[in-house]
């Protein structure tokens, strides 16, 4: 028996020597990696998908989605209010060459908040807080075919598109938010799920600035609510709703530029808001 | 949020205890290959000077649970592909220490060796859903000892 004889091995010939925390660092940060680039995709082409549903489609989906849009107004005022609004919106959207199944319907509220959305199925939002730091009917006008132009370039559709795909991608992945798919659902009307890109945004302010330039053959005072916006931004407590916005300044910037460049551009008189869009 | 807490608790504390069980297990496991180098085992299934010898089937088993940490490294790698090194680790102690427990039984026999010995693997919870899993290692052999 002499010649067997068990030699002593060296450690670690069987395992790898790899930290296991490096391991665990390197596979999340590359599958993560992966999964963000792969959800991107994704979304875009959620995006591009969304924008070929029929706007039908798309109304029949808003008014299944419940209550989410505020109540019509029932005092005369508010009725007023309401009412001027639609006028003025039916003229912009005129002047705009909407699509003949396009409707848009405004829906004034009589909340401090000061802002203007567009959601699904041509809903424009207007906040009675909005309207009280506008000078004129032109800067209106501006907040109104900036929501108009998002209706019409399908931007609410598909942000819909894509955060719905982006969640389908994630709760399937992952297993887990049984109920995150019907929440969103139940939320998609709400705004801050609802958000526009940069671009889109930039998009909107260009088509609004033709549909002003239109209407009214000058753009002055069109720049009134981002100017209002920026004073706003500057005060410590500014809202956090308008710091997903793009630069303010920046859209200022361009919408001076855009009327620098009309002839009669500033000349002609701003028409001053009906007294009673102000609020008491 | 609290799916998402719950999950990385499980994590550090698969990583923490995990780790320490590991360490300790190889520290204990290379101390006591110490203590039985005098036992000799061999594959070699013919034994030498066989008709001089009487011999005895002695077996070791162990059965070592894979922690949540290992789980979800080696989730991970099985997308990608690779050395599950998270689990090459657990088999590496599991084979070492079924080993040792051969060798005990077979110390308690009074043999100086184990010939023809064999290892065998299970998982344990194979297939089943949510469970972390288990690996079983079986190692037997003949010892032998002079007639």
């Amino acid at each position: 028996m002499a010649e067997y004889e068990n030699p002593q091995l060296p450690e670690g010939i069987n395992v790898s020597p790899t930290h296991p925390l490096k391991d665990f660092a390197l596979l999340v940060a590359g599958i993560g990696a992966l999964l963000i680039v792969a959800v991107l995709a994704l979304s875009l082409l959620a995006g591009q998908l969304a924008r070929h549903i029929p706007f039908e489609q798309e109304r029949a989906l808003a008014a299944s989605l419940g209550r989410w849009l505020p109540q019509p107004p029932d005092s005369p005022l508010d009725q007023q209010r309401q009412h001027y609004l639609q006028t003025l919106t039916d003229r912009l959207a005129g002047a705009m060459e909407l699509p003949p199944n396009m409707p848009i319907t405004v829906h004034y509220s009589s909340s401090k908040t000061v802002n203007a959305m567009a959601t699904l199925g041509g809903h424009i939002i207007v906040f009675q807080g909005l309207i009280d730091t506008l000078p004129s009917e032109n800067a209106l006008a501006m907040v109104l075919a900036h929501e108009i132009a998002h209706v019409r370039h399908r931007d609410p559709v598909v942000a819909m598109g894509r955060g719905f795909a982006v969640l389908l991608a994630l709760s399937s992945l992952a297993g887990f938010g049984d109920g995150a798919l019907q929440q969103w659902l139940a939320g998609v009307g709400m705004l801050p799920i609802l958000s526009f890109s940069r671009s889109q945004e930039e998009e909107a302010d260009r088509t609004a600035l033709q549909a002003v330039l239109q209407l009214y053959g000058h753009v002055g005072d069109a720049a009134a609510f981002f100017e209002a916006l920026a004073r706003r931004q500057s005060l410590p407590e500014s809202p956090t709703l308008f710091n997903t916005h793009p630069d303010v300044e920046q859209r200022i910037a361009r919408i001076r530029d855009f009327s620098a460049r009309q002839v009669n551009s500033d000349r002609a008189p701003a028409i001053p808001l009906p007294a009673f869009m102000k609020a008491a | 949020m609290y799916d998402l807490i719950f999950f990385l608790v499980l994590l550090l504390l698969g990583y923490v205890f995990g780790q320490r069980a590991e360490k300790s297990h190889f520290r204990s496991i290379i101390e006591r290959e110490k203590q039985l180098r005098d036992i000799l085992v061999f594959s070699e299934r013919r034994i030498p000077d066989e008709d001089k010898l009487d011999g005895t089937l002695v077996c070791g088993s162990v059965v070592i649970s894979v922690d949540f940490f290992k789980r979800f490294v080696a989730g991970l790698r099985s997308l990608v592909g690779g050395r599950v090194s998270a689990y090459e680790s657990l088999l590496e102690r599991a084979r070492r220490e079924a080993i040792l427990r051969m060798k005990e039984e077979a110390l308690r026999s009074g043999a100086k060796s184990v010939w023809n010995i064999r290892l065998e693997t299970a998982s344990i919870y194979k297939g089943a859903q949510q469970s972390i899993g288990a690996v079983e290692v079986l190692a037997y052999g003949t010892a032998v000892k002079p007639r």
